[in-house]
């Protein structure tokens, strides 16, 4: 073996088979002070600690430890990405590329899942059995194993949770991308060894992004939560909010040098707060003046008006921007002087390698920014008592009121957080894309995707949303057999993914079912 | 309160009485112009998803045009002047808009003649119009092979427009063959053999790349071409698989325009992918915007661009004034698209004067035909018309209304927010400022 370069010896020192070891014998100590009745099953915990430790080394094996209910998932998880990527190589290599789609297709896919998406929930109803997550499970199995969903289904209609269908959504996967490995056999995301550097690397590209993407989905699903109205000025206030950054850094640079006579310039993470504040108090005065009405009974056509007016909000903004600021693209200077983070490709033999590894140096920052701000946004949400509040006004107004919480300031607050929100998002990207009045029309369109694909009122649900969208595009864009088409249908993959999910889930991944 | 208001409002209505007559037939202190005034259409995009910038420029020096001439007593018919009035219209960059606005222009604003068509679509979108509504025409920037080939070609089912003997569409920007045909012979010069092409999936993008492809096949290159939406941010996912492509490009085209053009490039930087020794990059004509392009491309040194339209050292003393008058107005060095429409003004109201009428399209046409004129990017007229109706073989058939001499030359960067006025010449040979046609990153020529 021949070890050219330090990402293996990284992983051997952060993962690999001595972590793999250590979660062997730590985790069933897990088992250590609990009664009988509480303990784990010892071979469940040993699995977990090698798999934890082999994948991600002392976080695998401290993470299941304290937590072990994840254990389970997890190492499912992991195993089935392993798995799936694994066997589809190995099939790749020793199946003919025509023979199996007509298999397939005959045997399980899409028309197998029509007919049990159609009849299984209907036999559970007539049977009245309990028909949660039937549709979804139903269709998926039609999908991945096709008649044989009947055989385990219909006779003793057994309840389904979330592992059904993860197990069976996971095998419809490895279908997928079997066949797609057989097809398209020198399709960068199939032909080893480089696969798996090609892969990791747009599955990061997808999460960097994703995170981007969330921050600003996670604003508008907290309108909609407390409110029931779709921001239709989303993209507008996500656009403010980099220009408000970008005029405070301007004219703050430019206060700076006159006083110390050399050029200076200020860090755009400056820009965010500032951006905050100003949109913060923007949402704050808009909702007091025309969606408190809405709410006070004085609208006659709420919905409507709703949409019309965020919607005729965010084409004053637009419009004022763009008299103000003019048609000519702008951006900041970078957060961090690093132009990409890159691990370096490590050989093992002559021939297998992994890497290198590119992260934007500005985006790897950004995510950081999307991801704290969304567990500040989550922090407020579940700690606080205003946080609380919010969340109580969410789920049921009347029963708020009664208890102290004053309705109508929540929902000023929730326009205001959701609006400040976008407006952080913005300046948070400023430093990476040119920045121009009509910024906000792609994001919101893909943020609208989002929130639906989480569950509308989700905040969790938008950091999934966000994040898988920003995985299917990375993953669609690059591994579609045509380069030309996967670049021009980045932004379809997501939305095929959306109507499946709207299909088979309609209140989307953790979305709450209607009262 | 309302009394002084009532009193304010006559007096206002006063003043408007006895200025009216002025400003009817008497412009400024020397020229006496007629009521009637010579509309003439700008077709510009202004809002997204055009490339609003490129609009806002090329609106701007349509009504600088406008005013220049109207300083020099306006267009001269019958020993009558009459005033040049620019009629804006967004055209958005789509072709249904921009067929809308021609409507309007035809039907509501009465206009005389009609310029400006940043977008190729739109162009393909309204000559037909244009065309059959006897409105004469001079677009400034659509690139498209077709809108001046479609006169005496059929396009896409479409007769050619000259079958009825009158051909009212001209263009002074250069087609997309004619830049294509530099940036291709200077890649080969260089001795590229693995090219990627990243094309918009516009009327612009696609016959453009379809059409360097071609020549870089021919030459024996080989060519992969990645289609991409305008409007675009980010291009990460896409560049990954360039850079996990097998070979290592050695070169990478784009072809998008706008500030779609600005993220791609930055992004490519950011990633290493090109400029590099292996990869030379060659970014979109917008670069020349070198404050737009510094701004928004900070690690793009060392990337070539297109350049269409004379270059600076050689500006006229017209492209001189029009340079100053905006680059005090935008900070920024005029655009070629914002040259092309100025003289395209020009040009249109130099027709009208010669044809002695502003309302006789087919005569407007015959006098545009037979153009002669120093304007900002160079001497200006119509090889092919009906004042010279045969091409001869081997012409292409774009050379039809069409100003047979936009300079097309290649530029390159070499230090980080280089104005475009210092950057370097590099291709064709002739323009050369650096004595050298390529300028390796990390080196200075």
């Amino acid at each position: 073996m021949v070890i050219e370069d330090t990402l293996f010896v990284l992983w051997l020192m952060l993962a690999g088979p001595l972590w793999a070891a250590v979660g062997l014998f730590v985790l069933p100590f897990v088992n250590h002070g609990r009664s009988e009745k509480d303990q784990l099953p010892t071979t469940s915990l040993k699995v977990g600690g090698v798999i934890g430790g082999f994948a991600l080394g002392p976080v695998g094996v401290g993470l299941f430890y304290f937590e072990p209910t994840l254990i389970r998932r997890t190492t499912l998880t992991l195993g089935v990405v392993l798995t799936v990527f694994v066997s589809a190589q190995v099939l790749a290599r020793v199946v003919e590329p025509d023979f199996p789609s007509v298999l397939w297709l005959l045997l399980a896919g899409p028309l197998w899942a029509a007919l049990a998406g159609y009849f299984i929930p209907r036999h559970y109803r007539e049977l009245e059995a309990d028909d949660q997550d039937v549709l979804t499970t139903a269709a998926l199995g039609g999908f991945a194993i096709g008649p044989l969903i009947f055989g385990l289904m219909w006779k003793t209609t057994p309840k389904v949770n979330r592992d059904w269908i993860i197990t069976l959504g996971a095998l419809g996967a490895w279908q997928i991308y079997a066949l797609f490995a057989i097809q398209n056999p020198t399709n960068p995301c199939v032909a080893l060894p480089f696969s798996a550097t090609y892969l990791t690397q747009q599955t990061a590209n997808g999460i960097v992004i994703g995170c981007i993407y969330s921050l600003m989905a996670v604003g508008l699903t907290l309108i909609y939560s407390v409110q029931g109205v779709v921001s239709f000025a989303h993209g507008q206030l996500y656009m403010v909010g980099g220009y408000f950054s970008f005029y405070f850094l301007l004219h703050a640079g430019n206060v700076l040098s006159n006083l110390t006579n050399t050029e200076v310039t200020v860090n755009p993470i400056w820009g965010i707060p500032v951006a905050a504040i100003i949109v913060f108090l923007m949402g704050a005065v808009f909702e007091r003046i025309f969606l408190k009405p809405m709410h006070e009974g004085l609208i006659e056509r709420v919905s409507e008006y709703a949409i019309l007016i965020t919607f005729g909000f965010g084409f004053f903004l637009e419009y004022t921007t763009l008299a103000i600021a003019g048609p000519f693209p702008q951006k900041t200077s970078r957060f961090i002087e690093i132009r990409r983070f890159t691990l370096d490709r490590a050989f093992i033999g002559d021939e297998f390698f992994f890497g290198p590894i590119h992260i934007i140096g500005d985006r790897a920052f950004a995510m950081v920014i999307g991801i704290l701000l969304i567990f500040a946004l989550l922090y407020f949400l579940q700690r606080t008592w205003t946080g609380r509040a919010l969340r109580a006004t969410s789920q049921d107004r009347q029963a708020a009121a009664v208890t102290g919480i004053n309705p109508t300031n929540m929902n000023t607050l929730s326009f205001a957080l959701g609006s400040m929100l976008a407006a952080m998002s913005g300046a948070a990207l400023i430093p990476i894309f040119n920045w121009v009045p009509w910024v906000g029309a792609e994001m919101v369109g893909r943020s609208y995707v989002i929130v639906v694909l989480g569950g509308l009122g989700s905040v969790p649900g938008a950091l999934a949303g966000g994040i898988i969208v920003g995985i299917v595009e990375a993953l669609g864009a690059g591994c579609h057999p045509d380069p030309s088409r996967g670049a021009a249908y980045k932004e379809a993959f997501a939305l095929v993914i959306f109507a499946l999910v709207l299909l088979l889930k309609p209140t989307g991944l953790f979305g709450r079912e209607p009262n | 309160m309302k009394r002084i208001t009532f009193f304010m409002s006559i007096a206002a209505l006063l003043a408007m009485i006895t200025l009216l007559p002025f400003s009817a037939v008497q412009a400024d202190g020397h020229c006496e112009f007629a009521e009637d005034s010579i509309k003439i259409g700008g077709l510009v995009p202004l809002s997204a998803p055009g490339a609003v910038f490129g609009g806002v420029a090329m609106s701007w020096t349509a009504n600088r045009a406008a005013d220049d001439i109207n300083a020099d007593c306006g267009v001269e018919i019958d020993g009558v002047n009459y005033q040049v009035e620019i009629v804006i219209g967004d055209s958005e960059g789509s072709p249904e808009r921009g067929q809308a606005v021609v409507e309007r222009f035809i039907l509501e604003d009465e206009v005389h003649a009609v310029t400006g068509v940043y977008h190729s679509a739109v162009g393909l979108a309204t000559m037909g119009m244009l065309d059959e509504n006897g409105i004469p025409t001079v677009f400034s920037e659509p690139w498209n092979d077709n809108v001046s080939a479609n006169g005496i070609m059929e396009y896409d089912g479409r007769p050619p427009r000259n079958a009825d003997g009158v051909d009212y569409v001209f263009r002074v920007s250069p087609a997309s063959s004619m830049v294509g045909g530099v940036v291709v012979d200077w890649l080969i010069d260089l001795g590229v053999g693995n090219v990627v092409i990243i094309a918009e999936n516009t009327d612009y993008g696609q016959p453009a790349a379809a059409d360097e492809s071609a020549r870089f096949e021919a030459a024996g290159a080989t060519v992969t071409q990645i289609n991409v939406e305008l409007g675009t941010e980010d291009f990460v996912p896409i560049l990954s698989r360039v850079q996990a492509s097998a070979e290592t490009p050695d070169v990478i085209r784009i072809l998008v325009t706008g500030e779609t053009s600005f993220n791609l490039t930055q992004q490519m930087a950011e990633l290493g992918i090109a400029p590099t020794e292996d990869t030379i990059c060659v970014t979109n004509q917008f670069a020349f915007q070198s404050e737009q392009y510094w701004e928004n491309v900070p690690d793009g040194n060392y990337c070539a661009f297109n350049r269409v339209g004379i270059i600076p050292s050689l500006f006229s003393d017209t492209a001189v004034e029009l340079n100053a008058a905006y680059f005090e107005e935008f900070e920024d060095i005029v655009p070629s698209f914002a040259m092309a429409t100025y003289d395209a003004v020009w040009i249109l109201a130099d027709a009208i004067e010669r044809a002695g009428t502003y309302s006789d399209g087919e005569a407007i046409v015959a006098a545009i035909e037979t153009t002669d004129l120093d304007l900002s990017q160079g001497r200006y007229y119509f090889e092919f018309g009906n004042h010279n109706p045969d091409l001869p073989e081997g012409t292409p058939a774009f050379m039809w209304h069409q100003w047979p001499d936009p300079v097309v030359t290649m530029m390159q960067y070499f230090e980080q927010g280089q104005s475009s006025l210092e950057a370097a010449v590099i291709f064709p040979e002739v323009y050369q400022t650096h004595g050298t046609g390529y300028i390796v990153p990390g080196t200075s020529p």
